[in-house]
């Protein structure tokens, strides 16, 4: 603190100077990603520019969707560890249902439609179930959602047997890998409608603006930062979090509102197992090595919530999730081995958290 | 000399019609790498021969994951049931499973090693790895040059290509990686530009295969080495547009990669013989068992490329994982 403070000028005051450095203390990750974005755009080759970033929206997507949800039960004080396998049975549920209906004769549009919202609403079960568990039960969170997590993902290995589920309706994928605009050099401006080109440096020169996956993502998120920032249940959910007695006596009701929060993490966690249906055209399980759930937790640890809980927000989670995501595409277009990525996202998520033990009073004064 | 034999000449005719007289019903037991198509189309070719010789075979659970962790406490469940006549499974280490087989080998059960192998999988010289009868898989190596020289052909011999592998820690995908990487060197005008690893996950075999596309622009080629990888980066290749103007070469002949084929969206794909590598397993086990027959130390059932022209042809058939 003493040492950072001799970094500012002398003649600054002893409060500005505490603005200032309390300032760079509660929005580090987002100053972090900025000078990340720069050394890369300068030292990556073609990293710079629209389809790239196109490219790391995409990437993180699914990432971005799991960790809003778990967003929430984190600020409650809880941990849900159950996220990403529930993606995976959510893929897998939709796709076959979408498949059945497909081959069965059913138009393309009813097929999706029933994939989607029936694939959603089992998604739920499985947050409603550990809300049970954790409140009613006094099952501590880790475990209940431990115990989910391997119940979600035998389901899903036993819906689709180890295989990816093919054979989808087709306008699945086009909804999956739509753009909200499109500008052709040749081929002038259009609205959702890709243009048909066939040389190879017209396409490259196709601009594509705003993934249409990324838009909806960017819709739902406002809507739940609203709820949290904005309303009662966002409120009940810190106070939970910071004090849970403290929430009792102020009469909250804490199991019932736990299961919501749970419920909002299983269901965000179904909206990016559609979401895998709609961008891979396949249902696939999700694969043990890909430890979405630690990925996202280590987001929202990033944006600034701390795993005490009370603390957090959804845009502090978006920056933590493009954080990760402009890390990993930038060391890959710098050409350096997917170990060192490991490594790199590694030393961030301990940075995060030793800025959080360091300088507390920074980050909570205001 | 001559005494000992014919000693054991009648030994072994001995030992034979005892067991014919016993007439007891081998039972051989399979432990998988990992669940996946592939090593299910495995189980399928091995029950088949199973049935037809009259053996009963047993199948270990399929590991969720690939790794000894996995692997190993399943396998031991399976040799601890103790009326196991062989086994037959995929080490999923080259290191670690060297002392948890030879234990099983010690204990009078003789092992076969089917697609993945030990240390470098060179049986017929002495080492601590030399036990199991044979190895039974592809070459991955010899693979990886026939997809190299195949995408060269679709190539016309030029431009610059990137690889899609999985694991760098597993001997079957870096053996693809090197075949591929040995083969490109017979084509001057080619050029390996870049490798990831995706460690299994589609989703991001997609995203490192945007990025690279994104990066060299001028990539004419993709390998993905297995299920995952080649699935991931086509559709990387298809949200480019570059679907036709890339062309993809792929491993293993799954239901949704054939689709993709008939479609255009990938060019190539080798096809492993999984089917038939679980079939020999059982077939020389069985010959081993009864006949004594020696095993040769590897054996390579071969491989099927399957391009667009000839993916419909009925014998092409039969090499289509289900």
């Amino acid at each position: 603190m003493r040492v950072l403070g001799n970094f500012f000028p002398f003649g600054m005051s002893r409060t500005k100077k505490r603005k200032a450095l309390s300032c760079i203390g509660r929005n580090w990750a987002l100053l972090f990603l900025i000078l990340m974005l720069m050394v890369f755009s300068i030292l990556g080759k073609n990293f710079f520019g629209l389809r790239n970033f196109s490219n790391i929206l995409l990437a993180v997507t699914t990432l971005l969707l799991l960790a809003s949800g778990e967003t929430f039960v984190i600020i409650s004080g809880g941990i849900d560890l159950s996220i990403g396998f529930i993606m995976g049975f959510v893929c897998v549920t939709s796709a076959i249902i979408m498949r059945d209906l497909h081959a069965a004769g059913f138009p393309q549009a009813i097929s999706i439609l029933a994939g989607s919202s029936i694939g959603i609403l089992l998604g739920l079960i499985p947050g409603f179930v550990n809300g049970v568990l954790i409140t009613k039960l006094r099952v501590p969170p880790f475990i209940a959602t431990l115990g989910m997590w391997g119940i979600a993902n035998g389901l899903a290995w036993r819906l689709c047997e180890g295989f990816p589920i093919a054979f989808l309706p087709s306008k699945a994928r086009d909804i999956g890998m739509a753009y909200i605009a499109y500008y052709s050099p040749k081929k002038g401006f259009s609205l959702f409608d890709r243009p048909v080109l066939t040389e190879r440096a017209d396409i490259w020169n196709l601009m594509k603006i705003i993934p249409l996956p990324v838009l909806l993502i960017a819709i739902l998120l406002v809507i739940f930062a609203f709820i949290l920032s904005r309303t009662k249940f966002g409120q009940h959910t810190y106070a939970i979090g910071g004090k849970v007695d403290a929430a009792i006596r102020a009469g909250i009701n804490v199991p019932w509102h736990l299961i919501k929060v749970y419920v909002i993490s299983s269901f965000f966690a179904a909206c990016a197992g559609l979401l895998l249906v709609f961008t891979l055209n396949m249902g696939v399980h999700t694969q043990y090595t890909s430890s979405y759930e630690l990925f996202a937790i280590a987001a929202v640890v990033i944006g600034g919530a701390s795993l005490m809980g009370g603390k957090g927000s959804i845009w502090g989670t978006v920056i933590g999730v493009l954080l990760i995501g402009t890390l990993n595409n930038g060391l890959m277009m710098m050409g350096l081995p997917i170990f060192y990525r490991y490594i790199a996202i590694g030393c961030i998520l301990i940075v995060a958290v030793l800025i959080d033990q360091l300088f507390p009073e920074l980050v909570y004064e205001e | 000399m001559k005494r000992v034999i014919i000693g054991l000449l009648c030994g072994c005719l001995v030992l034979s019609l005892a067991a014919g007289a016993n007439a007891k019903k081998l039972r051989f037991a399979f432990m998988p790498g990992v669940a996946d198509p592939f090593y299910f189309t495995m189980e399928k070719g091995a029950k088949a021969k199973a049935e037809e010789l009259g053996v009963e075979l047993i199948v270990g659970e399929f590991p969720k994951a690939w790794g000894p962790e996995y692997q190993v406490p399943i396998m031991k469940a399976l040799v601890a049931r103790g009326d196991i006549d062989l086994l037959f499974t995929a080490p999923t280490s080259t290191e670690a499973l060297i002392p948890v087989l030879k234990e099983i080998h010690d204990s009078g059960i003789p092992i076969i090693t089917v697609d993945t192998y030990l240390g470098d999988g060179d049986y017929s010289k002495p080492s601590n790895y030399s036990f199991p009868l044979s190895y039974i898989g592809t070459d991955n190596f010899l693979g990886g040059q026939v997809v190299a020289g195949a995408l060269a052909l679709l190539l016309d011999g030029k431009g610059k290509v990137f690889l899609e592998n999985t694991n760098p820690d597993v001997s079957s995908v870096i053996g693809r990686e090197n075949g591929f990487r040995a083969g490109l060197k017979i084509f001057p005008d080619m050029e390996l530009v870049g490798v990831e690893y995706c460690l299994d996950v589609q989703e991001t075999a997609a995203a490192q295969t945007a990025a690279a596309l994104e990066k060299d622009r001028d990539i004419v080629g993709v390998f993905g080495v297995n299920v995952f990888s080649a699935q991931g980066a086509y559709q990387a290749v298809v949200a480019a547009g570059l679907a036709g103007a890339v062309k993809i070469a792929t491993w293993d002949a799954t239901l949704t990669l054939i689709e993709a084929l008939k479609k255009g969206e990938v060019d190539l794909i080798l096809a492993q013989m999984p089917a038939e590598m679980g079939s020999l397993c059982v077939e020389w086990g069985v010959k081993h068992l009864t006949e004594g027959a020696e095993l040769p130390k590897k054996v390579i059932p071969g491989f099927f490329v399957f391009t667009k022209d000839n993916v419909n042809d009925p014998e092409a058939q039969q090499y289509i994982y289900k």
